[in-house]
């Protein structure tokens, strides 16, 4: 049976990226929402893009929500430099027909969650956790009745990328993750550690542009415009494809190895503010709380995600 | 051409001595003196096992003095778990006689500097930045007579070992290395990041050891027991060797590469105070104040550090 999952995103071109390889999966994947969240751009753009998407993929009785559009304690941060003043430049894709669903993204995560059995339920993170937290601070209750959190959160051996020591989604909402991280759920980050092994050739976007369908040409002019940024500050062959390494983990486990370990955030200081830092090496007493995945193999995660996208129109 | 004119301070510790051996052993270097530090165990262990390794290279002429006994704002955090009770575990070494001279290490560091002239005298800091950092808070005007700080220090990709975040050095005394990396002066950093791929595995320490002089053989004693706590939490066939490292970039820098960047040192994050925080990416504002060295050519370091330890008694 079909994982039940709510993804929790702003998209981003690597996002989206991720969220075609759900809809290209659906024995497993049953994508119950999406909940756009602010983070690489404003709520109402990432709102606007998971609409395009899903008619991009013909998926149009998946509902999206909008979440919270700011983080809970902190100015919003955004990454337009990365990812274009739309957050989803590449593709001319039309202007979406659809609209969201009225709901508040927090009340359609509790409400979902109450509504299932107990353990039926998992929240695919693609972005800032915000509305998690959120969700977790207003019901308390679904904490034992999520069935597990994935989530593209994180580094450790890679530091940083929008400052020197913290990754994008923690960064920007650090008293999220930490409500999170500290809520003792069965969770799994998806660390830049292993998203920058997972770099996306000139070869690897040319099989996507090659599908001869709709949505794997898009996926390739997203993630031409989306790399440039990476390529400038790396200088490496391609940029690092950080969004489905969530559903990549998801469906084929076994082409990733990682450690149950403890990470804990940096919500204390401004030099480091939003660090996970990782105990890899097992030198302190905190308690594992995560399974934290540091390695993968690219060749079967391009594979996976060209055949999972191949299956769309 | 005259040789280069260093001052050493350090916490000897094994790899610290090795460290001292390999500078005494180079005709290229002149050792003006020996600043002890607490550090890896406390002072007066430091100084007595200082005095031992001078005895042991033949070079009791080495005016030795003792620094600074506990860091400028923290308590002592010392290391026995991985150097032993004396610090210098492993070789039986005889009871030292050499004097340690009256002067306060710091007030040596800061009269060596005025006598001599600006920029003919370095410093290679091997522990705790406090003696220095004390130093320019006595004496400012030394700043502008120091050649060099070639200092053990800093951590980016390979995380820190003392905790998830920090380096043994900074998190020792992060105030005195965040001041020392404020001041303006020349530094070289030799982080964990390079320290770690100089591996002693038991082809390079039975290669000491078969070299059959008292300093080589207990060179390779020293290692053999320090090595232990390392190989046992990393699971690696051999454990890192960090100070002889910096010796060794005065010696032969052109096996060494590295960039010029901003490195800041964590003091408020309780998760993470003591991090060195290195802007490698150049994703801030931050003036570079650092040449931090990335990589090593370790063959080329252990041949060095051989054929020179072969030199001594």
């Amino acid at each position: 049976m079909a994982e039940r999952v709510i993804i929790l995103t702003d998209p981003g071109q690597d996002q989206a990226a991720a969220i075609l390889m759900m809809l290209g999966a659906p024995e497993v994947f049953e994508v119950l929402g999406l909940v756009a969240t602010a983070g690489n751009i404003d709520l109402a753009h990432t709102l606007r893009n998971c609409l395009k998407l899903l008619e991009l993929t013909g998926c149009t009785d998946i509902p999206v929500f909008a979440g919270c559009p700011r983080p809970i304690r902190r100015p919003l941060v955004m990454a337009e430099h990365v990812h274009g003043p739309t957050g989803l430049d590449g593709p001319d894709l039309p202007e979406p027909w659809m609209s969201a669903d009225p709901r508040h993204g927090v009340r359609f995560i509790i409400e979902t969650i109450l509504a299932n059995p107990p353990d039926t339920i998992t929240i695919v993170s693609l972005s800032p956790l915000t509305n998690l937290a959120m969700a977790l601070i207003e019901a308390p209750e679904i904490t034992g009745r999520i069935r597990r959190v994935v989530a593209m959160a994180g580094a450790y051996f890679e530091v940083g990328n929008i400052t020197p020591t913290a990754e994008f989604n923690v960064y920007v909402d650090p008293e999220a993750a930490d409500i999170v991280l500290r809520a003792g759920l069965d969770l799994t980050l998806l660390p830049l550690d292993v998203t920058h092994k997972m770099l996306s050739t000139p070869q690897r976007l040319g099989a996507f542009a090659a599908l001869g369908n709709r949505c794997g040409p898009a996926l390739a002019e997203m993630l031409r415009f989306s790399e440039a940024f990476d390529l400038r500050k790396y200088g490496w062959e391609g940029a690092p494809l950080h969004g489905p390494c969530v559903p990549a983990y998801m469906m084929a486990p076994d082409i990733f190895s990682g450690r149950r370990i403890n990470v804990s955030v940096e919500t204390g200081s401004e030099l480091t503010l939003g660090m996970t830092a990782a105990d890899w090496w097992g030198i302190t007493e905190r308690p594992k709380n995560v399974f934290y995945v540091r390695d993968g193999d690219p060749v079967a995660y391009y594979h996976l995600l060209t055949h999972c996208v191949g299956r769309l129109p | 051409m005259l040789p280069q004119k260093i001052i050493i301070d350090t916490d000897p510790g094994q790899d610290d001595a090795v460290a001292l051996l390999l500078a005494l052993a180079s005709p290229e270097l002149s050792v003006e003196g020996v600043v002890t530090v607490a550090g890896n165990v406390p002072l007066d262990r430091t100084t007595y096992n200082a005095r031992q390794v001078l005895e042991l290279a033949g070079r009791t002429d080495v005016p030795l003095h003792a620094g600074a006994a506990r860091p400028m704002r923290r308590d002592l955090v010392t290391a026995e778990h991985v150097h032993g009770p004396t610090g210098l575990d492993g070789p039986s070494l005889p009871v030292p006689t050499m004097p340690v001279r009256d002067k306060h290490g710091v007030d040596f560091l800061i009269e060596s500097f005025r006598a001599a002239t600006p920029g003919e005298l370095s410093l290679v800091t091997l522990g705790p930045l406090t003696n220095i950092a004390m130093a320019l808070v006595k004496a400012p005007d030394i700043a502008a007579r120091i050649g060099r700080i070639v200092m053990i220090a800093g951590t980016r990709l390979e995380g820190g070992n003392i905790t998830p975040a920090a380096a043994f050095n900074e998190y020792v005394d992060p105030e005195a290395a965040d001041l020392v990396l404020r001041s303006g002066l020349p530094i070289t950093m030799v982080p964990m990041d390079v320290t770690h791929r100089c591996l002693s595995t038991k082809a390079r320490l039975d290669a000491l050891r078969a070299l059959g002089n008292r300093a080589a053989v207990a060179a390779a004693e020293m290692l053999s027991f320090s090595e232990a706590f390392d190989m046992q939490k990393y699971g690696w066939e051999a454990a890192p060797l960090h100070d002889p490292c910096a010796i060794a970039f005065l010696l032969r820098p052109d096996i060494f590469t590295g960039r010029k960047v901003h490195v800041g040192i964590e003091l408020k994050g309780e998760l993470t105070y003591g991090m060195s925080v290195v802007d490698w990416w150049r994703v801030t504002d931050r003036v570079p104040n650092v040449d931090f060295l990335h990589d090593i050519d370790a063959h080329a370091f252990y041949a060095l550090l051989t054929q020179r330890l072969a030199r001594l008694p």
